[in-house]
């Protein structure tokens, strides 16, 4: 069998004719960010970018993606003058959302050659199945929602990663598996989150001898340091001459965020706080004390400051803690078994941890681990197992991102489609395990995904008819709860599952 | 494309041969396994090719259409800010808001010049429950008056949701069972069958038209494809229903009369004599527009029991007829029943506009191509009515001739596709959306037994491409181009064709002749197409020709459906075994 079908250009072709359609859809205030990048990049000196504050959607992606948005401001320019210009603040005439919504789509591209390095790179046995998640991973319905609907250019960013991942795979190729990754963090700085698998996987093998952790490859680590020196240069050099990392470091990392983004992201703070709520009911018969003034704010949940009324509060140094340990566990294992597989499931631990239990965490993230787990999740059944529970709570989370009536159908019919297509798919490539198999959540993931349905019905529908625009909050809390639940459940049965095979 | 089953398909039921076994069963060619899809929809539904189970494959088809359709539905609709008028979604609007709001007995005759209802009483009762609802909703969306050239964004929100819920409910089942029924009928394995329903789906001229622009076309042929899928299945008291049901709904269900009259009658003569069918057809469909016009009288009857006149304007005299109006000649105004009569005969009047022109706006038709070598205007309207329906006759009644006397199931679509076609080219007052109405049967045809042939998507898709972009300038009008583009290219890359790929007609079967003719045909309007694409795009037309570029558009249109009109006849012919199949008589139809 030579090749599967459909392949992946062909798929990522009709996607585009899709994505074109969409083009009139519902646009987030990321549009606006971007549309402002293009104009500060476009209009202004190097020295200004990071300073520049016209509009409160400040620069505060790393320096490449700022280069990135100064080549894109090149051709927005002869597009339409209008859109590069700084005090154009909320434009958005036809043109400037043919050229923004178009760069996303063929950005992507960067998604579908690096799914194709992807793919190539499986061996023979294993190469349909790799097609089918490279499949499912091109047609993600939380690429279209964020990308495509919403307006952020993860397609791209995620390319890379995924590149950077799949040059992990061979030997030869893991110095550039190390440098890309290093330049996919000047982009974008969520990344770093992903950072320790890295770290460990790059030591192990590439800085330090496969036979001895005693012998370290000296030649390598000044190959590997000269070269991550380098592309730090060339994305942050000119701000350092200039002075202006501090202020650059600012616009990058704003500690002044809350506990919990807007919406809850599904992580454990979102437990956290559905406990703390629940327990304002009980607590005056447990004798436990109660903070008035978190009791009083309506909107808990909507704005990000959060306040806990029964709980104690929960710092960031506490989230970091989490996180760290929660990251460590996985890294030992890698450290002593630096196979690729380990080391996708631990770059996929890594993203779970840092989505669960970090600071202001935004649910967009949850790409951060479904999109690495799709690489191995057909690995056998017992991946899959943990899988499945991931892409329907991940999916389902992102639907409070678009609420406006008309992207409704889409997002939904969309993302149904998306998981009976897949679910039914993954069901007949995933071979059987040899391990047996740990019933840990198996049984209830069917139950699990069964509740979508009506809970989809009801933060969509049936709560407007019920109570109108009172407890706006409710289907945001029941669905960040809900998607809460599988994350993590998905988590431990993922955690089973790497440290058990 | 039968020849890439993987298996000999064995139907679960045998079709049913009660009729002087004129429909031949049709043995599947089991072939060598075919290892590559040969265009790219195949290559979608590869992996489809072993599950047995329909059930997994049709629902996930059906998402993705919708999902497009409601993609396509984000964009503009016809007339839209575009004031005094507004265009064909104000007209549905207004018509919610006039049944919702009026009593039944106004309906016909209320502010005739702000988009009067001009559609027969099935879309005026659609009309009416989808006011109902909207008003339910929202009741600022359908007032009376004060609603009018409402451009509302949740409105068109619920306005474009009831297009889809409509096709889904009418439509995509009629579609669905036809295609199965079809595909069986001719020994077409499910897979393929799968196929051609997913391409017959996702006609990009349908969704422009009804999804972009706004319209409610796809009841009406769903409609028509129920009576074609009830033929199928010999039920033709059904036919007869459906039929009249879209009929009801869309007067330009007439392109196809002729064709379900013919097959009709061939059914019950042809076939062996068979008085009682024909007895019971023609009961049924009597009694079908009894039914369809029956809420209508009951409810003017209850109007004028309550004292509501059709125009309250006249205080209780009797409206003059406006046409027919020697009837007024045998019954006696103030008789009970009058107001029904009234009612119908403005219905009528509203329905069939003989007093309009011989083609509205710039359409691929015979005459308005005829119209750039000569000025027609110069002639009477009478000659000119004549004309239009002589030619129509003449170009009608051969494809029926042949249905009548050689009934054949698998024959329908062609002779459906032709008669329509004749219609559209030659007939009175043709507007250009009326392409769907050829367009329908003629993509059934890919349900067939050759539909997934290079020859019968070659020509299929050249149908449908030219179609949809005979529609160009009537969508380039609210700036539509790119759901047009992004549309076209999606059905031509997914078949196959042109611009995407240029070898649909080499693939098997007839001649290198006929191959290497019909190529060139093809290829030489998409060249056109491609350039006239360009032209409109970056050179302004001559000062004292501004329509220059619409009227090319409109003569490369009409040249090519004649063709088309010829191919489908042609195929009829061979069909019904009334020509033996040759690469002469081909060269010679052309």
């Amino acid at each position: 069998m030579a090749e599967s079908y459909p392949t992946l250009t062909q798929c990522a072709l009709v996607a585009a004719a899709f994505k074109v359609l969409l083009f009139p859809a519902y646009k987030s205030t990321d549009f606006e960010v971007h549309r402002n990048w293009l104009a500060i990049t476009n209009s202004l000196p190097l020295s200004q970018w990071y300073y520049e504050n016209t509009s409160e959607w400040t620069l505060d992606y790393p320096p490449f993606f700022a280069y990135f948005e100064w080549v894109l401001a090149h051709l927005a320019r002869l597009v339409d003058p209008a859109m590069v210009r700084i005090i154009n603040l909320n434009y958005d005439s036809w043109e400037t959302v043919y050229f923004q919504r178009f760069s996303v789509i063929i950005t992507e591209i960067i998604l579908v050659y690096a799914l194709q390095m992807f793919i190539d790179s499986s061996s023979l046995p294993t190469r349909r199945a790799a097609q089918a998640a490279a499949l499912s991973v091109i047609l993600s319905p939380g690429l279209l929602i964020i990308d495509h609907i919403h307006f952020q250019y993860n397609g791209a960013m995620y390319g890379l990663l995924v590149a950077s991942l799949v040059l992990a795979r061979c030997k030869s190729t893991l110095l550039q598996s190390g440098l890309l990754f290093g330049a996919l963090l000047c982009f974008k700085h969520i990344y770093s989150y992903l950072g320790p698998a890295y770290f460990v996987f790059l030591l192990r093998t590439y800085c330090l001898s496969s036979r001895s952790i005693f012998r370290i490859k000296f030649l390598n680590c000044v190959k590997l340091g000269l070269g991550l020196g380098g592309i730090f240069a060339a994305a942050f050099g000119p701000f350092a001459l200039m002075g202006q990392i501090p202020q650059v470091l600012s616009r990058l990392f704003p500690f002044s965020r809350g506990l919990c983004h807007a919406y809850w992201a599904p992580n454990v703070w979102a437990l956290y706080s559905l406990a703390d709520r629940v327990l304002i009911y009980f607590a005056p018969k447990l004798g436990l004390p109660i903070n008035a003034e978190a009791l009083n704010s309506v909107t808990r949940g909507l704005v990000g400051d959060t306040a806990f009324a029964v709980l104690p509060e929960i710092s960031p140094r506490t989230c970091l803690v989490l996180t760290v340990l929660s990251q460590a566990l996985p890294l030992i294992k890698l450290f002593r078994r630096p196979t690729w597989e380990n080391f996708i499931g631990a770059v996929t631990l890594c993203g779970y941890s840092s989505f669960l239990f970090s600071w202001h965490v935004h649910e967009k993230a949850i790409l951060l681990v479904i999109i690495p787990f799709s690489l191995i999740a057909l690995t056998d059944r017992r991946h899959l197992s943990a899988f499945r529970p991931l892409i329907v709570a991940g999916h389902v989370s992102l639907f409070p991102l678009l609420f406006t009536p008309a992207e409704f159908p889409i997002k939904t019919i969309y993302t149904v489609f998306w998981l009976v297509l897949f679910l039914i798919a993954f069901d007949r490539l995933a071979p059987a395990s040899n391990k047996p198999r740990v019933f840990l959540l198996d049984r209830f993931s069917t139950i699990y995904i069964a509740i979508s349905i009506p809970l989809i019905a009801y933060t969509s529908l049936f709560h407007q008819i019920i109570f109108g625009k009172r407890l706006e909050f409710l289907p945001l809390m029941f669905t960040s709860s809900y998607a809460a639940i599988g994350v993590v459940g998905s988590w431990v049965g993922y955690m089973v599952v790497y440290y058990t095979s | 494309m039968p020849s890439s089953s993987p298996a000999p398909h064995k139907p679960r039921r045998k079709p049913k041969n009660s009729d002087n076994d004129i429909d031949k069963p049709v043995r599947v060619r089991s072939e060598a396994l075919v290892r590559t899809p040969s265009f790219p929809l195949a290559a979608f539904l590869w992996p489809a090719r072993t599950s047995s189970s329909q059930w997994e494959v049709l629902p996930l088809i059906l998402m993705v259409v919708g999902l497009f359709r409601w993609a396509a539905g984000l964009w503009g609709y016809s007339g839209f800010q575009r004031p005094p008028l507004f265009g064909d979604y104000e007209a549905q609007r207004h018509w919610m808001e006039i049944t919702a709001h009026l009593p039944i007995s106004q309906w016909y005759f209320h502010d005739l010049e702000w988009w009067g209802l001009d559609y027969p009483p099935l879309t005026a009762y659609h009309s009416w429950a989808l006011g109902k609802i909207g008003n339910w909703i929202n009741p600022e969306w359908f007032a009376l008056v004060s609603s009018r050239g409402s451009h509302d964004p949740t409105l068109k929100i619920f306005m474009r949701a009831t297009v889809i819920v409509s096709e889904f409910l009418i439509f995509v089942p009629a579609t669905t069972v036809f295609v199965r029924r079809f595909s069986r009928l001719n020994g077409v394995n499910n897979w393929t069958s799968n196929l051609a329903l997913v391409a017959i789906l996702m006609q990009p001229a349908t969704i422009l038209i009804d999804h972009v622009h706004f319209q409610y076309n796809t009841v009406m042929l769903g409609f028509v494809v129920a009576s074609m899928s009830s033929m199928l299945a010999e039920r033709y008291m059904w036919a007869a229903v459906f039929f009249v049901a879209a009929l009801g709904f869309k007067q330009m269900a007439l392109y196809y009369a002729f064709s379900v009259f013919s097959y009709l009658l061939g059914r019950c003569i042809t076939t062996g004599i068979n008085p009682s069918r024909l007895f019971g057809i023609a009961l049924v469909t009597i009694i079908s527009f009894g039914v369809l016009v029956l809420p209508l009288a009951l409810g003017v009857l209850y109007d004028k029991h309550r004292g509501i006149n059709a125009i309250p304007e006249l205080k209780g005299a009797a409206a003059p007829l406006p046409i027919f109006s020697f009837i007024t000649n045998y019954i006696d105004t103030q008789h009970f029943y009058y107001p029904i009569v009234e009612q119908l005969v403005q219905m009528v009047h509203r329905v069939f506009p003989f007093s309009r022109g011989l083609f509205e706006d710039k359409v691929a038709n015979f005459w308005c191509a005829l119209n750039t070598v000569i000025k027609l205007r110069n002639y009477p309207v009478e000659l000119l009515q004549k004309a239009a329906l002589g030619m129509t006759l003449l170009s009608i009644i051969p494809p029926n001739i042949v249905l009548f006397l050689r009934p054949r199931k698998s024959a329908l679509p062609l002779a459906f596709a032709a008669t329509a076609w004749g219609f559209f080219l030659f007939s009175w007052q043709v507007h250009e959306k009326s392409v769907l109405l050829p367009l329908m049967p003629m993509t059934l045809l890919l349900a067939g037994k050759q539909g997934m042939s290079g020859e019968f998507r070659a020509w299929v898709g050249f149908a449908n491409l030219l179609g949809a972009w005979t529609l160009f300038p009537l969508l380039h009008r609210v700036d539509l181009r790119v759901p047009y583009t992004a549309l076209t290219l999606l059905w031509a890359y997914l078949l196959g064709l042109p611009p995407t790929s240029w070898s649909a007609p080499f693939q098997e079967g007839q001649s290198a002749l006929v191959q290497w003719g019909t190529a060139l045909l093809q290829s030489t309007f998409y060249v056109t197409m491609a350039a006239w694409h360009v032209l409109e795009a970056f050179v302004p037309p001559p000062t004292d020709k501004p329509d220059l570029w619409v009227v090319a558009n409109v003569g490369v249109g009409a040249a090519g459906f004649s063709i088309c009109y010829l191919w489908c006849f042609w195929r009829l012919l061979r069909e019904t075994d009334l020509l033996p199949s040759g690469s002469k008589v081909k060269a010679k139809t052309q």
